[in-house]
């Protein structure tokens, strides 16, 4: 806005106000565990609903707002403990979920971006909050530290426990540190978010396979509990012939031995650039299998190692792939091609290296009750593509095995295993998911182990209702658009593959993005025994929004139901605003003669038991 | 028992219309209506080039007029956009906030710009000529400026800069081997294309990047190339092909890759909806690849298909075959393209 000057006025004006009724308006906090107030938040916070981690979205972007960047660090810390970190990797649930991208409404916030200013952007002195409980004398065994291992190990360390990490890689961090590449997640970064988690007296205990060089018993006996969060290590292989070839990698090792590489230097991939002393490009043609982060990550990496030509094969759809616009953009911005409906039939090779793959084309079929998508070969649509290197990058699935043989009971919808004291957290249990589902997966294993061992419920969750004075934005907000990241230049990215891509957003910038948020969790209420059933306030709406409503029914669950709406006057109980349709433009509460619109602000905190 | 059928085409091109006009031949009394977000009756893109140039007036483009439609009874509702389709209630809402309703429904909305990776921070520096809609106001443009700046290479990019450089402008145009998308021009084809340009008297940049486009505070850019060649330009056009023009249809339940996908009954994954002409993706076995961008014959008999198995037959679309296309003197072999206006004057 300060740019262009184009919303200088109207915003100077709206912010006197703000100022003004700050200072005259007086604060009315209550807290709630009435479903009703449980359900709206969920159905009007669609952005902090879709978070694995429900992190207090509207509330960090608006302390961004007022430049309240520490602030708006800790409301992510305290949900999803390393907000730098998911900045720049989350999968981000949320924005596919926000109102602003919502058909008619533009193009969602850019959360994860701020998320990241707030991170970038804080006081070099902020000082991180934790609400530390008293030690019990109870000892919590972790296994990997991966990010549901290190959110189980912070929450147990907060809750008084004595945490130990036990991490068989070298560096802790899971595939934060050996997954992601350096380009999207500097290792700086990453490890002062880590460091602060162990900072609580969270004990890490490096090159320690548990399997290997302990066992999973001999952990039981030691300590009071065990939370297994060894994530998901066991490739998932292409069963084709041709994988044995020299020149075809799993997703995953591959980005190991790129991640293994410092600043300066070319990874080590195979032989041929081991032995041509690393300054030999180890790839040139590169296919790689797969539609996930992995797969682009991988694709990303080969370019930096000088490939030439490097391509994504997909079995299914573009729009199946499991990577955010974002992704897409910096792929094809890099030059990485992308073949939609596919499937690997063979890989072809001479000499024992591979020299090309052989694909058939995919149609899509639905199957299944209910019905679900799958790939099915076409018959006769073989065709093959040269290459000198495959990476198959189809993800991972857990290897109890390797953690213990005698492990048994892991479901996914309970931290709880069939060993007495042992739990499991993350992908471990669910299968290959993401960072943000994995944090949140280790938290609430955490919670259960807790009760485990204190019998004792110590937390709750309650909404907190605030009366608010102001809608906080003007209109003109909601036409702005959407900030693009700053990132550097191709051939800066090419200069050193551990070189960051995305730079961060300057104040202004966060600034201007964090405007674009409708801020949903300001609720907005009509008063029925206050409106004289004008209608202004629809007239103004700019969506459809306001209702005239016969019914609200009430969900078996205790939340409410859809409004049943009518369109005859003599039927209509009430004039309702639909909060799931509303964009918080303000319009009805600045045009209503009565002044019987409200707007409170909810929040979903966690409380003590006994507060 | 009056017809309560309500057949509703989104799209008012080759393929929209072979639908709609298909639709009241074999059904007399069903509602039809076509949507379109151009303001402009069925008209032909390939002559939208000698309209910039003046040479041809609006009239010249029409296909069909109105009064067609009138007298067909096929409702034509132009100047409106298809924001969203809500298949549970079988209807589309538009920009305006109207909802219609249907009981069947053709999509044929064809293909917009590829704007390249590359160049999405320019974008607002750009100038794209793929309907109607984007001419507005650029005649006058084309006539008052003198120098001008293309990137691409797609057939109409070397039409356009023909017709500007026979208007006596100044033409720089950096050349994309990847333009003539999805194919990608090999380093002989673009020698061949940079040798038969020449007489143009056109400054050919190739082996080129975007560098950056600045605009400048009196109107026009300066463009800057990777290797260092700076050119002041008034407007900058951008032809890089086209992609299939189905956003408004993603998170609706259709299965969408590059376009919609259709089988070779142009049915859809969705029940009543169906798909023809550009924006839908379509196996061909005998070439044994995806295509999208079909070109003209090819939109028509697809919109045909379309239109009778809407109506309870079961046609199958013919495959497209193989045809080789001339890009300024190299011989290209598409399913697709076809230069209708070379026909035309033949």
């Amino acid at each position: 806005m300060k740019k262009n000057g184009l919303y200088s006025k109207e915003e100077k004006i709206f912010q006197d106000k703000n100022k003004l009724y700050r200072a005259h308006s007086v604060k009315q906090i209550a807290y709630s565990t009435d479903p009703r107030d449980f359900g709206q938040v969920a159905k009007s916070i669609p952005c902090q609903e879709a978070c694995p981690a429900k992190t207090n979205i509207p509330g960090y972007i608006r302390c961004i707002n007022e430049k309240r960047y520490g602030r708006a660090y800790e409301l992510n810390r305290g949900a999803n403990i390393m907000p730098g970190v998911l900045g720049r990797i989350c999968s981000r649930p949320c924005e596919t979920a926000c109102r602003h991208g919502a058909p008619d409404n533009g193009v969602s916030v850019g959360i994860c971006h701020l998320k990241r200013a707030c991170a970038d952007l804080k006081s070099p002195m902020h000082r991180i909050i934790e609400g530390l409980y008293a030690p019990t004398g109870k000892s919590v065994a972790v296994v990997g530290s991966g990010p549901a291992g290190l959110a189980a190990a912070h929450d147990l360390a907060i809750l008084g426990h004595r945490a130990v990490v036990f991490e068989t890689m070298e560096k802790p961090g899971g595939m934060l540190m050996y997954g992601i590449p350096e380009f999207r997640l500097p290792r700086d970064l990453l490890m002062t978010e880590i460091n602060n988690i162990l900072r609580l007296g969270v004990e890490l205990k490096t090159s320690q396979a548990v399997g290997t060089h302990i066992t999973l018993e001999t952990l039981t006996e030691e300590f009071d509990a065990v939370v297994v969060a060894a994530g998901c290590t066991k490739p998932r292989l292409l069963g084709v012939e041709g994988e044995d070839l020299e020149n075809v990698y799993n997703g995953l090792d591959f980005m190991k031995a790129v991640n293994a590489s410092n600043r300066g230097q070319t990874p080590i991939i195979n032989e041929t650039n081991r032995q041509s002393n690393r300054g030999l490009s180890p790839i040139k043609n590169v296919a790689v299998i797969g539609g996930g982060f992995t797969a682009v990550d991988c694709a990303r990496s080969a370019i930096r190692l000088g490939a030439e030509e490097v391509a994504l094969y997909i079995r299914k759809t573009m729009d199946d792939m499991r990577i955010d616009e974002t992704e897409k953009h910096e792929a094809r911005f890099e030059g990485i091609g992308v073949e939609s409906l596919v499937q690997p039939a063979r890989i072809l090779g001479e000499n024992g290296r591979v020299s090309g793959i052989a694909f058939v084309r995919t149609r899509i079929e639905k199957t299944g009750t209910p019905p679900f998508k799958k790939s099915v070969p076409i018959a006769g649509s073989e065709f093959v593509v040269p290459c000198d290197s495959v990476i198959a990058a189809l993800g991972q699935a857990p290897d109890v095995h390797d953690v213990s043989d005698v492990l048994t009971g892991l479901d996914k919808d309970t931290p709880a295993t069939g060993m007495k004291g042992v739990f499991a957290a993350g992908d471990f249990v669910t299968g290959s998911t993401d960072v943000i589902s994995a944090i949140a997966g280790g938290r609430r294993t955490a919670l259960a182990v807790d009760l485990y061992l204190t019998a004792m419920e110590r937390k709750k969750t309650v909404v907190r209702l605030e009366s608010h004075a102001t809608t906080d934005r003007p209109r003109s907000y909601d036409f702005i658009d959407r900030v693009p990241m700053n990132t550097i230049a191709m051939d800066q990215r090419l200069a050193d593959h551990t070189n960051e891509v995305e730079t961060g957003f300057d104040p202004d910038q966060a600034l201007e993005e964090s405007q674009r948020c409708y801020l949903c969790n300001l609720k907005y209420e009509i008063d029925p025994l206050r409106c004289i059933y004008c209608s202004a306030c629809i007239d103004v709406a700019p969506k459809d929004c306001i209702k005239m409503v016969e019914t609200i029914p009430v969900n078996a669950d205790g939340t409410y139901g859809r409004y049943a709406e009518t369109g005859q006057w003599d039927k209509v109980v009430s004039i309702t605003i639909d909060n799931e349709a509303c964009i918080r433009c303000g319009q009805c509460y600045a045009v209503c003669p009565m002044d019987c619109i409200s707007v409170t602000k909810t929040e979903l905190i966690q409380m003590d038991m006994d507060e | 028992m009056p017809n309560s059928d309500h057949y509703v085409i989104i799209g008012n091109g080759p393929a929209g219309n072979a639908a709609a006009f298909t639709l009241r031949e074999n059904d007399p009394d069903a509602a039809i209506t076509i949507i379109s977000h151009e303001n402009i009756c069925f008209y032909s893109k390939p002559r939208l080039v000698k309209y910039l140039a003046g040479k041809v007036d609006e009239d010249a483009l029409a296909v069909k007029t109105m009064d067609e439609y009138r007298r067909r009874h096929i409702r034509l509702r132009l100047g409106q956009t298809v924001e969203r389709i809500d298949p549970d209630s079988q209807s589309l809402h538009l920009a305006h906030m109207e909802t219609v309703h249907y009981t069947d429904l053709v999509i044929a909305s064809g293909a917009r710009e590829r704007l390249l990776p590359s160049m999405k921070p320019y974008a607002d520096c750009l100038t794209f000529v793929t309907e109607f809609n984007d001419t507005t106001g650029l005649r006058k443009k084309i006539a008052d400026s003198t120098r001008f700046f293309i990137f691409g290479g797609d057939l109409v990019a070397f039409k356009f800069l023909k017709m500007l450089t026979d208007m006596g402008k100044q033409v720089t145009l950096l050349l994309y081997p990847k333009a003539f998308w999805p194919h990608r021009l090999t380093k002989d084809m673009q020698d061949a294309i940079v040798k038969n340009l020449a007489p143009t008297n056109a400054d050919i940049l190739a082996d080129d990047d975007l560098d950056t486009i600045v605009p400048e505070d009196r109107g026009g850019y300066w463009v800057t190339t990777k290797h260092g060649v700076r050119t002041q330009a008034d407007l900058v056009f951008s032809f890089n092909g086209l992609i299939p023009d189905v956003d408004f249809a993603r998170g609706c339940g259709l299965e969408i890759d590059h376009g919609i996908l259709v089988d070779e009954t142009m049915r859809t994954s969705l029940d009543n909806i169906f798909a023809c002409g550009s924006c839908a993706q379509i196996y061909n076995p005998d070439i044994n690849t995806y295509t999208t961008s079909i070109g003209w014959p090819n939109a028509q008999a697809q919109g045909k298909v379309a239109g009778l198995n809407l109506l309870g037959e079961h046609h199958k679309v013919r495959p497209a075959g193989r045809k080789y296309f001339d890009l300024e003197g190299v011989k290209i072999k598409t399913v697709w393209w076809e230069d209708l206006e070379k026909d035309e004057e033949a």
